[in-house]
């Protein structure tokens, strides 16, 4: 009886009820747009990263921190033989980081250098140009933001200075062979790739890694000397941190959003317990409880909001249609940012949680906001209500 | 002796005001018994509608004591009082204040709804009291499309539905031309004698007082005359 005589009310309020449900289907189509943008880019991002970079799991030399630069001179540790026998069959890569300085163009420039065997294949990294050499040089590998800090050129040849682990310095030249495009910037930004054994014997660390990645999850088993295994959890951790940043201003517009609509709902609900006393009264006459009228009013601005979603769902749905084909094209700059998921299109993606999580707060919301305004019936006499007082 | 629905004892009711409190009705001492026609009648402002709030425990008496079918109406709480509107009284007013987004049907049926009584036996009361009301060609529309007197005929008959002890008209015919006000009094007079039903009125129309077996005068909020009506 309720559900029948709250939806009678709103189809009867006409447009009102419908500039109600637009502004809340605006509210459900612009909050499951920037829920499943952030979802989709972290899903992006983590895809980039395992696909050049961390593959099914990572063991880190224990001193080494990506974020500590001065923890790089000390970031290298003997391969167990369990790992390299992992490495001998192809389920495992290793990296040798070191500090270094390039010489580009008669300038000096601090740099990381990073050898990774030219032969593998478990990372998407082209490293297969790091093989042999290059009419007599070294070959190496920069990405886009490195050769354009850099201003280094393709087939260009530079000078590599490393400290070996003797404490001496030596060099090596290198022709850039390719510079390439990657969508995960830490390979990109600031360092120089070169072959791993290369690297191993500048360093004077044969059999020496800062990283071993590996595709067979089984290996994360493994103790390692030296080394700490690094969770996919761990590994992605800066994701988590940058989603707290970005909540607090997906929060504010959120909190905006839901504002206006709510500001909608309650004064939409307000105004009609001021304007429908006098049926009020009435109900209160014919023998319902106050209870079960403000359960009414309650209910009117529930399915206000049911509406409004339901036909957020239905307006949004080539919007949200056009951003899981085509994508959502980040404006120019954001790959500057250092992070991955910036470089393509994101597509979005719709999982079932951004629905539930979307609708679920704004039903609760609305709920509030409706028994908010409908709760002053029970302050409402019978009798004023009739007079429509 | 007829069985007494309504007893009434010493009872006063009090607005407050801006310098105290004006009131609205004192000292009223009165029994209804059941099948009744009685009418409470007086000038404006003599307490008339205040004496309907407070037997359909719409309100309660400052004081006094007020017993309806049994229950003191001021001992009643708010869940109570709405289960005794909702079970044995019925209620017209004098602007209808039908549902306007339901049907004629569907307005009958409401006081039913609260009842919680079975669809088959709610089908039948509601076209059963169509029927006693004539309106058995409107059950489809809309209160905006019937005329006056239909409004309050399908409010007598929303009034009607549940067969209460008691009904409760304020005003009934006040928006209603003659003709629609003798065709609505017939056909409380006729429920009224037909299924047992008191119905007591407030009202200051003549047309009411004429069809009225007992007539209550209230001036200033008290009982000024009390008198049984042969001629009605």
């Amino acid at each position: 009886m309720l559900f029948k005589l709250a939806l009678r009310n709103i189809f009867g309020n006409g447009w009102r009820s419908l500039i109600n449900m637009i502004i809340i289907a605006i509210m459900v189509i612009g909050m499951i747009w920037m829920e499943a943008m952030y979802y989709s880019w972290i899903a992006l991002a983590k895809t980039q990263q395992k696909e050049w970079e961390y593959a099914a799991g990572m063991f880190r030399v224990e001193s080494y921190d990506p974020f500590d630069a001065f923890s790089w001179k000390e970031s290298q540790a003997p391969i167990s033989p369990e790992l390299m026998q992992a490495i001998n069959e192809g389920k495992a890569v290793p990296t040798l980081l070191s500090p270094a300085v390039i010489y580009p163009r008669q300038s000096m420039l601090p740099t990381l250098v990073k050898g990774i065997p030219a032969g593998q294949n478990l990372l998407k990294f082209p490293s297969g140009k790091l093989a042999g050499e290059a009419e007599g040089y070294v070959p190496a590998i920069v990405g886009t933001a490195m050769a354009k800090s850099t201003q280094l050129e393709e087939g260009e040849v530079f000078t590599l200075r490393v400290k070996d682990s003797q404490g001496a310095f030596n060099t090596l030249d290198l022709k850039l062979v390719e510079i390439m495009q990657t969508p995960v910037p830490t390979l990109d930004i600031g360092t120089v790739w070169i072959d791993l054994q290369r690297l191993q014997e500048l360093k004077l660390q044969p059999d020496m890694a800062s990283t071993v990645v590996f595709n067979d999850p089984v290996l994360a088993r493994l103790s390692v000397p030296g080394f700490k295994y690094i969770s996919e959890k761990e590994f992605f951790s800066w994701l988590g941190e940058i989603m707290k940043t970005e909540n607090m201003s997906k929060y504010m517009i959120y909190g905006l959003l839901m504002f206006l609509a709510m500001l909608a709902i309650f004064d939409a609900q307000a105004l009609a317990v001021f304007k429908r006393r006098k049926e009020i009264g009435t109900l209160a006459a014919l023998g319902m409880t106050k209870g079960r009228i403000i359960r009414l009013f309650t209910l009117e601005g529930t399915f206000y909001s049911l509406f409004g979603i339901v036909l957020g769902l239905i307006l949004g749905f080539p919007l949200f249609r056009y951003f899981a084909v085509k994508g959502y094209v980040l404006p120019e700059g954001y790959d500057d940012f250092g992070i991955a998921g910036f470089s393509e299109p994101v597509i979005y993606q719709y999982p079932i949680e951004i629905f539930i999580n979307v609708i679920g707060w704004i039903m609760l919301i609305t709920i509030i906001v409706s028994w908010f305004a409908a709760r002053r019936i029970s302050s409402l006499s019978p009798v004023d209500a009739l007079r429509g007082k | 002796m007829k069985e007494e629905i309504i007893r009434i004892n010493k009872m006063g009711k009090a607005f407050p005001t801006g310098e105290g409190q004006f009131w609205a009705l004192s000292d009223i001492d009165l029994t209804i018994a059941k099948g009744e026609f009685v009418g409470f009648v007086g000038p404006s402002g003599s307490g008339k509608t205040t004496m309907l709030n407070v037997i359909g425990s719409l309100d309660s008496p400052t004081t006094g004591e007020v017993e309806v079918l049994g229950y003191k109406v001021s001992q009643l709480n708010q869940k109570q009082s709405s289960e005794l509107r909702s079970k044995h009284i019925g209620f017209i007013f004098q602007t209808y204040n039908l549902l306007p987004v339901y049907s004629v049907y569907e307005n009958v049926e409401f006081p039913l709804l609260l009842l919680k009584m079975k669809p088959e036996q709610r089908r039948q009361a509601v076209l059963d009291a169509l029927q006693w009301v004539g309106l058995m060609d409107k059950i489809k529309s809309r209160p905006a499309q019937l005329s006056g007197g239909e409004c309050q005929r399908v409010a007598i008959a929303r009034a009607m539905v549940k067969k209460p002890v008691l009904v409760l008209a304020d005003e009934p015919t006040a928006n209603l031309d003659t003709e629609n006000s003798h065709n609505i009094l017939d056909t409380m007079q006729t429920l009224n004698k037909d299924l047992g039903t008191s119905f007591i009125f407030s009202t200051h129309d003549q047309k009411v007082i004429d069809h009225l077996r007992r007539v209550v005068k209230l001036i200033d909020g008290k009982v000024a005359d009390d008198a049984v009506q042969t001629s009605a």
